[in-house]
């Protein structure tokens, strides 16, 4: 695990702290906890013999138990797709594979053409994720900061499409991407068909609008005063300090994208055009308990190394202090 | 701040404008190619259509002959132009079914398993056939597989695969266990004992495994009522008929094997894929399954293929008959349904043709000899060819198959319990879980309750 | 409504001419902030409201989706309130929304308290809680199939370590429920966290040392200064999270089947059983509108109550 930690470690200590917040490394003697923000701890009483006790014992059993927790599944599928299957279903199960092999994913790889999949995936999430942000952004910098007429309903009707569980709506949103009302244009086997309603989500929407709501209102009245327009102060005013919001919201559109299942099921018949969940659950049935997990896996992957860029820009979002004047 | 104004108008307005003129250069493309069957279906050129269920690619060697096949078709009939083969797996798709249907995306032909085929066809959401099936040569041949897709002296599809119930076991657990494989069990008594003898062998090992739930637990109790001459509606499908000694039978069978024997395991199989995972494991003794359970394990769950077979169904009476087929699209044009069903004919129906080419599925390392399809009469000219042909050019070994046909002659196949077959399963997935899960439970109580549900249901229904 | 947010350079002082400026200001801040809501508004009104209301249709309708639809009153309504499962669909809902709460909402708020006071391994623990959420949900289930397995599954097998008897888990009608909710927590622990984690990062942190100056001791000033100014976003993290576990699904779908004895059916599962196994997608249009007025009035309520409560 030591490898996993180090890695997963590197962005935060890359990740564009203002320099003055380094600890001078060589010199003091029992190192001080630094801290970038003030937390509800205090800094001395994090800093006092007892504190640091208590902080040091409270790391350990958080590293550990949310490592256990939540990176030992993880372990095991990735070495699961390593054992034949006769080992996986054996019992007691074995913790390491007794003969390592890749097969598994080697076979993945070539059977489900899952290059080609996740290509299409990415292509549905990147998609996604650029539609979500330019729609719902300005949409919660609209009702946020200009206020319109029935800006209140329309939130209201925003957030009420959160009541509904996609499942139900999943027929008739399928009639409408089928035939778009008024247009009449048929948005299967396209990506608009899982762009466009992506960006349909009254949840983005709230988050975004309550972390706009934060802003203080002099900050966009001096922009305002300097002659900026709305759009202007949108672009290089509001977004610039809603960083970690963005963080959060792209994350969460992308893996949305990434995992969802039914509804690309529905839009995506074409073999060419298929996402990678789809993908998988038309052979899933049929393939090796280890050819299934090691696609799994690395149809998990990606979300992992998107997070883990996305998890630099929110703390570079952070760190650069726009919130905290 | 006039002029800025406009600006700031601006900017969105052109945003959502290019992404709307965007959407329609990408809707475009497939509309283009998506028209094309409904427009050339009506005239006298080439009939287009479409078909679904061929192989996925992880069963590579039937997806090689499935191909072999589609271009024979089309060399043979330049007319039909099959212009579009899906292989999404599992061919009937509950989810996408309607959606597909209403959207005018379902194939002109379409696969269909036996459960669903009564409520496609109560649905008015398959064509009538009716009129097309005399021009099928071995239509004639058909043995009571066919009845699901009739209603009313109508036809609404054609079976393709069919097989009965059986006991399909595991010959090395047997062995392990002390067991004559050569001996399956043939009453319910001796399924215990053996069952028994199996679960002794140590942790993990169940004796005899069954469902629960997602409804296959009722579909699997309503074969095990069919095999001790119960049945699960009346014969005028108007009231529930399975509170019957032959009901709790069932489950008093069971419930003894789980709680007084504890030779069943502790875990619930909810779904398919679970029981037969379980059953390729290596580590269960028997399980009610049909012969194509064998060639699944093979296929599909990797199991060690010649370990296992499969026995005629102990006491059975009657022989729940399971399968799958092919309908046709209901808003499909004469042509389209004369094309389609010549599709079917050629890949299905025909001895030496399609999936009953022998000669060539011995050679691409698929399995020959397993009793299955069972499509025509035994005393047909169709029946008696593929017979000929399978048993010459068989490839598995007899005897995982031999008790089963041996045992199962002359036993009256039953189909599945009418157009409310989905409903009626998940009802009896109650009892079928009760009896697995309480000590306490009580299976006469249980099926009066579910006979209340059914009865209830199907006055409803009219 | 009415404040101003934009101020126009002042023009003159004849108070006519201002009220003037100020109402062409208004029309104009109404243009441009419908001009961003455009798009938007287009999104959600063919991909959410529109089928939101074509569902409600749906449900008054019998159709096959071949011949025209028939209109038939409240038939698809009583059909559905009819059926056996329906009265345990509802409580059983009811009762994992419960203990989902106990479970899912004060975990992932305390873990994000906790992350937000370590100064070590941020990046790895925010990564490691998230990690669940990145996984398809067919990963999580499969991992939680082979823990809860009664003889060999992890879970037992470290009760049995513990000296304490096994659980039956998925397999008893007492059990299967919560170990259901566990699986869902697990499964969705993550977002909650980064979002708590997100709200905490904006409270000014001069607030609390103003606190501490007051001598509040720490579990004071959790109280006093964190809840209070993350107030909103739990009180509406609160809301969402009912409302999304009223919606349960994939985890009854595909680790009990319902089962056992109708023990884990949930209203969306038997919504599902309506329309894509039952054949009557109009019975699943009914259940999912009467689940859908029944989210909207607890909302309405819970938003008026908390309104109040804030006031």
């Amino acid at each position: 695990m030591p490898n996993l930690a180090d890695l997963t470690a590197a962005p935060a200590t890359a990740s564009p702290a203002p320099p003055e917040s380094r600890p001078p490394r060589p010199r003091r003697r029992p190192r001080r906890i630094e801290s970038e923000f003030r937390t509800a701890v205090s800094p001395h009483r994090l800093n006092s013999p007892g504190g640091r006790i208590v902080y040091w014992t409270v790391l350990v059993v958080v590293v550990v138990g949310f490592t256990a927790a939540f990176v030992f599944p993880l372990y095991w599928m990735v070495t699961g797709a390593m054992k034949s299957t006769e080992e996986l279903v054996r019992i007691p199960p074995t913790f390491l594979p007794s003969k390592v092999t890749f097969d598994a994913y080697a076979e993945a790889w070539e059977l489900m053409d899952l290059g080609r999949l996740l290509g299409n995936t990415a292509l549905y999430a990147g998609g996604a994720w650029l539609f979500t942000l330019a729609v719902d952004v300005t949409a919660a910098y609209a009702l946020s900061k200009l206020r319109p007429v029935l800006g209140k309903l329309i939130l209201a009707m925003m957030l009420a499409t959160l009541m509904i569980p996609p499942m139900v709506i999943m027929l008739p949103a399928y009639l409408t991407v089928k035939d778009l009302p008024l247009l009449g244009w048929d948005l299967l086997n396209t990506p608009w068909a899982i762009w466009l309603p992506a960006a349909a989500n009254g949840f983005n929407v709230f988050l975004l609008k309550r972390f706009f709501d934060s802003i203080p209102r002099e900050l966009l009245e001096a922009a305002e005063i300097d002659g900026a327009t709305p759009g202007r102060i949108l672009w290089s005013v509001v977004i610039p300090i809603s960083r970690p919001i963005l963080g959060v919201v792209s994350i969460l559109t992308v893996v949305n994208a990434w995992r969802d299942f039914v509804w690309p099921l529905l839009v995506l018949t074409d073999d060419e055009k298929m996402s990678v969940s789809v993908g998988i659950a038309n052979l899933s049935a049929q393939m090796p308990q280890n050819v299934l997990i090691a696609s799994l896996v690395m149809a998990s992957v990606p979300t992992i190394v998107v997070f883990l860029v996305f998890q630099r820009h929110i703390m570079a979002g952070l760190t650069a202090g726009g919130l905290k004047g | 701040m006039t002029r800025s104004g406009c600006r700031r108008l601006l900017g969105p307005l052109l945003a959502s404008a290019l992404v709307l003129a965007a959407s329609a250069c990408g809707s475009g493309e497939p509309t283009a190619d998506g028209t094309q069957p409904s427009a050339s279906g009506s005239a006298g050129g080439p009939v287009s259509i479409t078909v679904n269920c061929m192989p996925p690619k992880t069963n590579k060697a039937q997806r090689t002959t499935y191909e072999e096949d589609l271009a024979a078709f089309r060399k043979l009939n330049p007319d039909i132009n099959i212009e579009k083969v899906t292989d999404a797996f599992p061919c009937y798709e509950p989810r996408t079914f309607e959606a597909k249907l209403a959207g005018g995306q379902l194939e002109t032909v379409f696969f269909v398993n036996f459960p669903n085929v009564g409520r496609l066809v109560d649905a008015g959401q398959a064509a009538d056939l009716t009129p097309y099936v005399g021009e099928l040569k071995t239509f004639k041949d058909y043995n009571a597989s066919l009845d699901i897709f009739k209603k009313d002296g109508k036809v609404y599809g054609l079976p393709t695969d069919g097989y009965g119930m059986g006991l399909v076991y595991n010959r090395d657990v047997f062995t392990k266990a002390g067991l004559d494989p050569a001996n399956p069990p043939k009453t319910w008594a001796e399924v215990r004992e053996a069952a028994k003898k199996i679960s002794a062998l140590g942790p993990g090992y169940v004796g005899f495994g069954e469902y629960s739930g997602n409804n296959v637990g009722g579909w699997h109790f309503t074969a095990s009522l069919y095999g001790r001459g119960g049945d699960v509606v009346t014969p005028d499908g108007k009231k529930a008929a399975f509170n019957s000694p032959e009901g709790v039978a069932v489950l008093e069978n069971l419930k003894q094997m789980r709680w007084t024997d504890d030779s069943m395991g502790s875990r619930l199989y909810i779904d398919w894929p679970a029981l037969m995972k379980a059953m390729a494991g290596g580590r269960m003794g028997m399980m009610l399954g049909a012969p194509d359970v064998l060639i699944s394990l093979r296929n599909d769950f990797q199991a060690k293929f010649e370990n296992y077979a499969i026995t005629a169904q102990p006491e059975a009476k009657a022989l729940f008959n399971g399968g799958a087929g092919y309908m046709i699209n209901p808003k499909a044009t004469p042509e389209q349904i004369r094309a389609g069903l010549k599709w079917i004919e050629y890949e299905f129906l025909t001895p030496g043709k399609g999936q009953l080419d022998y000669v060539r599925a011995k050679g691409a390392n698929l399995t020959v000899g397993q009793p299955y399809p069972d499509l025509y009469g035994a005393d047909t000219p169709s029946g008696q060819e593929v017979l000929r042909l399978r048993s010459e050019n068989a490839n598995v070994a007899p005897e995982q198959f031999a008790l089963w046909v041996e045992g199962s002659k002359g036993i009256t196949p039953k189909a599945e319990p009418g157009p409310y077959a989905q409903e009626i399963y998940a009802i009896l997935d109650t009892p079928m879980s009760a009896v697995l899960t309480r000590r306490d439970a009580d299976p006469a109580k249980l099926l009066a309750d579910a006979e209340a549900k059914v009865n209830a249901l199907l006055a409803k229904k009219g | 409504m009415t404040t101003v947010t934009m101020r126009g350079p002042r023009r003159g002082d004849d108070p006519g001419r201002r009220r003037n400026a100020r109402r062409r200001l208004a029309v104009r801040r109404n243009v441009t902030a419908y001009g961003f809501l455009c798009g938007a508004l287009i999104c959600f009104a063919f991909f959410s409201w529109y089928p939101m209301v074509r569902e409600v249709v749906l449900s008054f309708q019998r159709t096959n989706f071949v011949d025209a639809p028939v209109w038939v009153g409240l038939e698809n309504f009583v059909t559905v309130v009819q059926d056996a499962a329906f009265g345990p669909a509802w409580k059983n809902t009811v009762a994992f929304t419960v203990l989902a709460l106990v479970l899912g909402y004060g975990v992932p708020f305390v873990a994000a308290l906790v992350l937000n006071e370590l100064r070590h391994a941020r990046a790895y623990l925010r990564l490691v809680v998230y990690l669940p959420v990145m996984l398809p949900p067919a990963v999580g289930v499969l991992l939680f199939q082979w823990f809860y397995e009664p003889e060999s599954g992890l879970f037992n097998q470290v009760l049995g370590f513990l000296h304490l008897p096994p659980l039956d888990w998925l397999n008893s009608t007492d059990t299967a429920l919560v170990s259901l909710v566990i699986v869902s927590t697990w499964m969705n622990l993550g977002s909650g966290t980064l979002i708590y984690l997100a709200a905490l990062q904006t409270i000014p942190g001069e607030l609390y040392e103003a606190a501490e100056l007051d001598g509040a001791g720490l579990f004071r000033r959790i109280r006093h200064i964190t809840i209070p100014q993350t107030k909103l976003i739990l009180l509406v993290m609160l809301l969402l999270q009912i409302v999304a576990t009223m919606q349960v699904f994939i985890e009854p779908y595909l680790l009990t089947g319902g089962g056992p004895e109708n023990s884990t059916v949930s209203v969306v599962y038997l919504m599902y059983q309506y329309a894509f196994n039952f054949g009557n997608i109009n019975g699943g249009n009914a259940l999912g509108v009467m689940l859908m007025i029944v989210l909207m009035v607890f909302s309405a309520v819970y938003l008026r109550v908390s309104r109040e409560d804030k006031s």
